[in-house]
């Protein structure tokens, strides 16, 4: 047994367990507290009707988090409270890229903020090169001997951290967990992993961050914002990063719950594309008959006539045979194809967009985050849908103007009506540039 | 499919599922019933690690015969071992002595059948404590 796998951890055993018991270090925490009608489950902290939670004899287990492996009565937590038993070797940041004068600001504000273990939100807008302005931060938290962790809801944001992060680190431990990961566990003092993950360690880290903290399921699940909570030491440090905060974030800030740094522009300096709303009525029933109206085509035109390619979204998978059969019959020349979250050649089409061999993808959401065209246009048909929320509606958008070639991009989406998701969208992007441009002034004053 | 329920209803321990066969396996359970209707048991050891037995609670409560004891207090679950091992596993069961059951019509219940040595030792025990006759009912094979 290695006792620094229970460092920060809580690691589930049989409750008549004695195997371990002549390790003094180890403690033993509770896994479940049984109420008079519900009981509430010390990892996940989800409560459950004791009829929906009870095994025989008397015995009970929590259904919600039983994925990470079951919590119930029969068991019990090991635990050894971390010690930080890290000796880090210099130079701890080995990433030799820079950044811009405006980056530089937004990274030493969260620099200061992880040194003094502040809650603190990051809003920077999408392609601001979110990243590259964590590592000063945590490289100073790492020569601290701080135990750090970067957790992301989605799987696929923690496979492309992981590799840019181990570089950037190259003298540190760094480690990448999450559900489907054949490799076992190991005491690193860089954490990467999902936000379900973090069930698994207890007061572990002195700094935690939270990357796209507004992509599902992350936003709508309380059991992870406790995980949250409880990954942290007590006295730890949280940095939310995300393009398009939610309802949730917003109203900590407005409470001063949660310090914000903003990032208004991106990389290459230049503002947000704003986007532009069409009326489409009935497009749904005219793309069913194979027909789409000369305004949407006029606009998918002119930006292949201008040589830019596109992105077109639809709300949902079901929409994509129908619009793909009725823009076959207008773009007979052109090179296009759909692709959504469970078609098996994603990936491939996916890189061949990017190689220049289509004109432009017919797509569901999935394209929302984490893809990057560069110099593309983005469309969105039917952006009313109930299905796009303001944050997603942010990050389409954000899909445009990503290349310093062509920091500028078209961004249409066409509405069947007024609508609270859209006007969000459009509302903090304005919000956005308007930052931006004072920042901008700001710094061109300066020099 | 039943690969995944099972994973999620034995392996896991995810109780709440076992309601998804119950009302279905009972009648067919109910159908085939003799005198005696017979779970296969699990050992101590899964009791503690699962907290239940995963084929009662397939049934509904009070229509079984909880008669036969699992011997070893650790046999090596049947799930985790190659087909030839399985078909080697010594008699895992035994009947308390002061049961009587000659001449009676006995089901037995599992959850899942692979090789049939379970099922088949347990059947041999009944018909050699005298058993008219010994059937079987399982959920998945």
């Amino acid at each position: 047994m290695n006792l620094n796998d229970y460092y920060g951890r809580r690691l589930l055993v049989g409750r008549d367990d004695t195997s371990r018991d002549h390790f003094p270090a180890l403690q033993v925490l509770p896994t479940i507290e049984v109420g008079p009608a519900m009981i509430r489950c010390l990892r996940c902290n989800h409560q459950t009707p004791k009829t929906v939670a009870a095994l025989p004899r008397g015995e009970y287990y929590c259904p919600h988090c039983i994925n990470l492996g079951r919590v119930s009565t029969l068991t019990k937590f090991y635990h050894v409270p971390e010690p930080n038993q890290f000796s880090p070797v210099k130079p701890v940041l080995t990433w030799q890229g820079t950044l811009s004068p405006f980056q530089q600001r937004a990274a030493e504000a969260v620099k200061e903020g992880m040194k003094r273990h502040c809650h603190q939100l990051l809003w920077a807008v999408t392609g601001a090169g979110k990243t590259e302005m964590m590592f000063a931060g945590i490289a100073a938290a790492l020569e601290r001997g701080e135990r750090v962790a970067i957790a992301s809801p989605r799987v696929d944001v923690c496979g492309e951290l992981y590799p840019r992060l181990q570089a950037a680190f190259a003298n540190c431990q760094v480690v990448l967990l999450h559900g489907h990961q054949p490799t076992p566990y190991r005491y690193a003092q860089l954490t990467i992993c999902t936000t379900h993950q973090l069930l698994r360690f207890y007061r572990a880290f002195d700094n935690l961050i939270i990357d796209e903290v507004d992509a599902f399921p992350y936003a709508a699940n309380p059991a992870l914002l406790f995980a949250t909570r409880q990954a942290l030491k007590k006295d730890g440090g949280c940095l939310y990063l995300t393009a398009t905060p939610g309802e949730t974030l917003l109203r900590e800030v407005r409470r001063h719950r949660l310090t914000v740094n903003y990032l208004p522009l991106r990389y290459h300096g230049e503002l947000l594309p704003t986007i532009k709303l069409r009326l489409a009525i009935n497009w749904r029933k005219q793309v069913k008959r194979q027909r789409i109206s000369q305004g949407i085509i006029r606009q998918l035109r002119t930006s292949l006539l201008q040589g830019h390619r596109f992105l077109l979204f639809v709300p949902h998978v079901a929409d994509l045979a129908p619009a793909e059969k009725a823009l076959r019959k207008n773009f007979t020349a052109e090179k296009f194809t759909t692709v959504h979250a469970t078609d098996p050649d994603r990936m491939t089409k996916v890189q061949q967009m990017r190689d220049g061999q289509y004109d432009f993808l017919i797509t569901s959401t999935i394209l929302e985050r984490g893809v990057t065209f560069a110099g593309i246009d983005v469309y969105v048909l039917g952006a009313d849908d109930e299905v796009f929320s303001s944050s997603a509606l942010v990050q389409i958008a954000g899909r445009a103007g990503r290349s310093p070639q062509r920091p500028t991009g078209n961004v249409v989406f066409w509405i069947a009506g007024n609508c609270r998701n859209v006007r969000q969208a459009v509302a903090q992007i304005r919000l956005m540039n308007r930052k931006g441009r004072k920042l901008k002034s700001e710094l061109s004053s300066l020099q | 499919m039943m690969k995944d329920y099972m994973h999620r209803y034995k392996f896991l321990g995810d109780y709440r599922l076992r309601l998804v066969f119950q009302a279905e396996l009972s009648k067919l359970v109910r159908a085939r019933a003799g005198d005696l209707v017979v779970p296969i048991p699990i050992t101590a050891r899964a009791w503690q690690e699962r907290g239940f037995n995963q084929v009662t609670g397939l049934l509904v409560p009070g229509t079984y015969q909880e008669v036969l004891d699992a011997k070893e207090k650790d046999k090596p679950a049947q799930s985790s071992k190659t087909r030839r091992e399985r078909l080697r596993t010594p008699q895992p069961f035994c009947l308390p002595a002061n049961l009587d059951v000659v001449g009676k019509r006995v089901l037995l219940v599992d959850d899942v059948y692979t090789t049939g040595r379970t099922l088949y030792h347990a059947a041999s025990l009944f018909k050699q404590a005298g058993c008219s006759r010994v059937g079987s009912v399982s959920l998945a094979r």
